[in-house]
């Protein structure tokens, strides 16, 4: 295995001014997108018509992934700052160490399986929120220690800046750029326009409490906020896999789920290279076309929200297609056994690398000036 | 003293409601959000409210070499329904009638219905269009078929409530520009338009504006591409119901789905998303107060001797697969038939009630559909977004009404797999597969050459869907056969149908305004109608040759009107002979227009409701007793 990339954190502290506030929310932006390209390896690596309920559960866990960079964009535009996703640095090599947190956890491209779920699990860990920085109980140079405490550190700053700067000075951002609900959302939550103090804390809100859960139950809020059926927060929700039983409404995160089974057949899945490379695939092959193609459609659908987040929200629509295009052609590698002999001998499979460069983007740009 | 066998309780309801389809969710949702206690009984059986019984019916209609609207649904002999491959076209014209219904022609009856919870509309397309305010009248107007005892204005309040109900994405504006339909002043859907399909753009880019002819002494058209309303959920109108917006109903049985069309083209036969309004989201919200029983096939209404009917008679079977049933009854103070046109004509027929007037069963009606279908002179992306996302309309009313039928015109967006089973025929045809298997298999194309031909080929493809009004007659009807029946020992439907010369020639002219279409379009046309296995509706008329197809829409055949001399209902759906047995659905319609009826049929039933309402209030009043005169 390589050694794991490691993304740039912010310094430990709240935020202490616009350009500060700016830069954690691209990082959040940056975290957003990191659990992206795994949930959908994941997913797509089941077989086609097999596992549906665990398929159901990752898939929709990956698009409130997708709500949640939404509304972080939207909280960025929001604040006078222009979002960045279509650039390579903006896409991290995996296996990634997941940031903000004391334990230094690999997050690797792997099929569904128990690793992939034990990291999943670990991503959306309802951990112990330590206080922000500055914080009595904090140390100076303690360092995060989890992705709650960097959210809670985020909304910290939100809150100082709009008393020091005034709520409308700190939202100066053009209502213009933001995306909502009639640009297409269609899963738990719902995508809202960031333009004041208050939406700026309700974003914040949905995208920790889908993932943790809200008042240390094992729910999420989509009730309360948006009228829906609440589910699962995003831990508990890959807990249900994990133990192949659900939860019911009257569960705790200390007991466990104790509500129906969950058929999970662990094996229904292509085995997968998790430190795969298009490298290994060789060079003028129809696996390495179609891995270097998948890294093009990626890098397409990136342009397209790139768009979306800085001025015309209403192409976030043409991400739709684009999202089909990428499973199509995950399972077309899928179906193939790995071209490398030792691989191919282990049992993997060829799959989709997410290594986008800046070739795939400027290849992905000359696409969609064409169809302009 | 011994006692004999015990006799069963009969359960007693306020209202039984009979079939959990469309009108019957509604009413059972209205009476019981009032705290009537509600018994729905439902013939069909109740796996489609769940999410694995979705993904079943799913997995079924995407394994159906025929994707027809009943494709994903299982057959029940317990509760038997049609389906459109029950009929084939003979080689030389004419039809074969196998399966549920007994069909006497002279033409076949195209349509099908579905008996499971949730009824019909399951698999409907999910338009949902108003009828026309001419539509109403078109005796008085036009000199044809009968008219009804209201107007559009008695109609537009519960249009409204239906389309809050059924959560209608659609463009008011556009609708009163482009139809003529009168809304309130600043009304707006629940939820905005469904967004044009790119085939849509480009035969607008080509037609919108452009005047026509239907003959050369016909006044001139002015064509114009227009979105149609859909009963499916679009994007949420932020200031609907004076800015309380909307919230779309999603999937039933699994949470946070379907919130959203994401534009599988697959609405007939089942949306795979459950963006598309079915009564199962409007029996998720039921009051406690409703109970709905399945594997209940209603074989009787059961009647008192002075007209009031007490309940009625049902099958109640366990085992689809098994002949084995029991005979139960329940009684109710008023009983509801919303079991579909032709079950509920079937129903009154079996228990001999609410024919004083001798229509029961009378002026069946259908939309008569005929197709054309073509190529485009470049890839117009069929098969992407709703079966339908706009039409034609400016053919739905005006004086040539008294010479011909009225039609919508529906660009349909998925191919030519209506009139040619795309895009599998245009697989097996290059494959070079014939569709006589007694012949050896031709010469085929295999590989990058298929795919690409493929591609070229069905990318082109495009077809026009005119739907026409059929007018009542009385000669169209449903009867029943006690020489026939099913499993169960419950007579089955005999049809007796044809369509008028009023019809043909509306057929007639729809063809000729389809060549100038096809014209201005600069398109291929491949429109051809020959008699053989696929084409049971196919005729002569003139000199010219036509198929036609089922739209799937009966009505008629318990027609309302105004006096109980020549119609079944009166104005609010009661039969005029019982005073508290109601037959709802598009049975009461005495013309169907050219608009999908099922909006109509909900806007229909609701303010049926009321009536029910104030009925069952009235029965509850106390009776004033007045004491003999001279008594202190």
């Amino acid at each position: 295995m390589t050694e794991p990339a490691v993304l740039a954190e912010p310094p430990f502290r709240v935020p202490r001014d616009r350009a500060d506030l700016q830069l954690f929310l691209q990082a959040a932006l940056t975290l957003e997108h990191l659990t992206i390209p795994p949930y959908l390896t994941a997913m797509y690596s089941l077989r086609p018509g097999r596992n549906r309920p665990a398929s159901h559960i990752i898939r929709s866990v990956v698009l409130e992934e997708m709500l949640h960079m939404t509304l972080v964009a939207n909280l960025l535009s929001a604040v006078g700052g222009e979002a960045l996703v279509a650039d390579s640095r903006f896409v991290s090599s995996y296996p990634a160490v997941l940031p903000f947190s004391k334990e230094k956890v690999p997050v690797a491209l792997r099929h569904f399986g128990p690793e992939a779920l034990e990291t999943f699990l670990y991503i959306e860990r309802p951990a112990y929120v330590a206080e922000p920085p500055g914080h009595p109980s904090v140390g100076e140079d303690d360092g995060w220690t989890s992705v709650g405490q960097f959210y809670a550190t985020l909304r910290a700053g939100v809150l100082r800046l709009s008393a020091e700067l005034g709520e409308r000075e700190l939202f100066c951002g053009d209502p213009a750029r933001q995306v909502g609900p009639a640009d297409f959302y269609d899963s738990g939550g719902e995508v809202f326009a960031v333009t004041d103090l208050a939406s700026a804390l309700k974003a914040l809100r949905v995208v920790t409490e889908q993932g943790e859960g809200a008042d240390g139950t094992v729910f999420d809020s989509d009730e309360e906020l948006f009228g829906e059926t609440r589910q699962p927060a995003h831990y508990f929700r890959f807990d249900e896999i994990r133990r192949e039983r659900a939860y019911g409404p009257y569960d705790t995160p200390a007991g466990g789920p104790s509500g129906p089974d969950i058929a999970v057949a662990w094996q229904d899945a292509y085995p997968l290279d998790p430190g795969a490379k298009v490298a290994h695939y060789p060079p003028g092959s129809a696996v390495r076309r179609a891995a270097d193609r998948f890294n093009e459609v990626y890098a397409r659908l990136l342009c397209v929200l790139q768009a979306a987040f800085t001025g015309t929200p209403a192409v976030l629509r043409a991400a739709v297609p684009t999202m089909l295009e990428l499973r199509a052609l995950s399972e077309r590698l899928h179906r193939n056994p790995h071209p490398d002999p030792a691989r191919r001998a282990a049992g993997l499979h060829a799959s989709p690398t997410y290594e986008v460069t800046e070739r795939h983007f400027e290849r992905a740009r000359a696409e969609l000036a064409l169809r302009e | 003293m011994t006692a004999g066998p015990a006799r069963p309780a009969t359960p007693r309801y306020d209202v039984v409601v009979v079939g959990a389809g469309l009108a019957g969710s509604l009413v059972a949702k209205r009476l019981g959000d009032r705290g009537w206690r509600v018994l729905v009984l439902e013939a069909g059986t109740r796996t489609l409210d769940s999410w694995p019984g979705h993904l079943d019916a799913l997995d079924t209609a995407h394994a159906a070499l025929a994707k027809v609207p009943n494709a994903p649904y299982r057959r029940n002999p317990a509760a038997p329904f049609p389906d459109v491959l029950d009929l084939t076209g003979l080689p030389d014209g004419g039809y074969r009638a196998d399966g549920y219904f007994l069909q006497n022609g002279p033409l076949p009856y195209g349509s099908d219905h579905l008996r499971a919870t949730g009824g019909t509309a399951l698999h409907w397309m999910g338009l949902a269009p108003r009828m026309h305010p001419d539509d109403f009248h078109v005796r008085r107007a036009y000199g044809y078929g009968r008219d009804w005892p209201l107007a559009y204005d008695d109609l537009e309040p519960h249009y409204r409530a239906a389309e809050r109900e059924l959560g209608v994405a659609g463009d008011a504006d556009e609708q009163r520009d482009a139809i003529g339909l009168p809304f309130p002043p600043g009304y707006g859907y629940p939820m905005h338009k469904i967004p044009r399909s790119y085939l849509d753009s480009v035969i607008a880019a080509r037609l919108d504006g452009v005047r026509l002819r239907e003959a050369p002494d016909a006044p001139e058209t002015t064509l114009r591409v227009v979105t149609t309303p859909h009963a499916r959920n679009s994007t949420p109108n932020p200031g609907y119901d004076s800015g309380r917006g909307h919230r779309p109903r999603g999937a039933v049985g699994t949470p946070n789905y379907g919130e959203r069309c994401v534009g599988h083209a697959f609405c007939v036969p089942i949306c795979p998303v459950q963006a598309k309004y079915t009564p199962l989201k409007t029996q998720a919200t039921w009051s406690d107060d409703v109970t709905l029983v399945a594997h209940a096939v209603v074989s009787r209404v059961l009647t008192a001797g002075n007209g009031r009917v007490l309940g009625v008679e049902y099958q109640r079977y366990d085992d689809p697969a098994s002949p084995a049933h029991t005979t139960r009854t329940a009684e109710a103070d008023l009983v509801v038939l919303a079991a579909h046109a032709v079950e509920n004509a079937k129903l009154l027929l079996l228990s001999g009630l609410a024919d004083a007037s001798g229509q029961v069963g009378r002026n069946l009606m259908d939309h008569p559909v005929l197709l054309t279908w073509g190529l485009l002179d470049h890839p117009a992306g069929p098969f992407r977004g709703p079966g339908s996302t706009s039409g034609l309309e400016c053919f739905r009313t005006g004086p040539a009404r008294r010479d011909r039928a009225p039609f919508r015109v529906e660009i349909g967006n998925w191919g030519w797999s209506w009139p040619a089973g795309s895009p599998s025929g245009d697989v097996s045809r290059l494959l070079g597969i014939t569709g006589d298997p007694s012949q050896p298999r031709g010469k085929g194309l295999f590989g990058a050459r298929l795919r690409r031909e493929l591609g070229h080929f069905v990318g082109r493809q495009f077809s026009f869907q005119f739907a026409f009004e059929q007018d009542a007659e009385s000669r169209n009807r449903v009867t029943v056969d006690p020489r026939h029946r099913d499993r169960l020992g419950i007579p089955r439907p005999v049809l007796t149908y044809d369509l008028s010369d009023h019809v043909k020639r509306g057929i007639a002219s729809a063809k000729a305004v389809s060549d100038q279409l096809f014209r201005l379009l600069g398109a291929e046309d491949h429109t051809a109608y020959a008699p053989g296995t696929s084409a049971p509706g196919w005729f002569r008329h003139g000199d010219g040759a036509f198929e036609f197809k089922g739209a799937g829409h009966a009505a008629g055949t318990h027609v309302m009107g105004a006096s109980r001399a020549d119609s079944v209902v009166d104005p609010w759906q009661r039969c005029w002979d019982h005073p508290n047995l109601y037959a709802v659905g598009c049975g009461s319609m005495p013309s169907v227009g050219t608009s999908n009826p099922s909006l109509t049929m909900a806007a229909l039933t609701l303010r049926s409701c009321e009536r029910m309402h104030r009925d069952l209030t009235e029965l509850h009043r106390p009776a004033a007793l007045r004491l003999p005169e001279g008594r202190p």
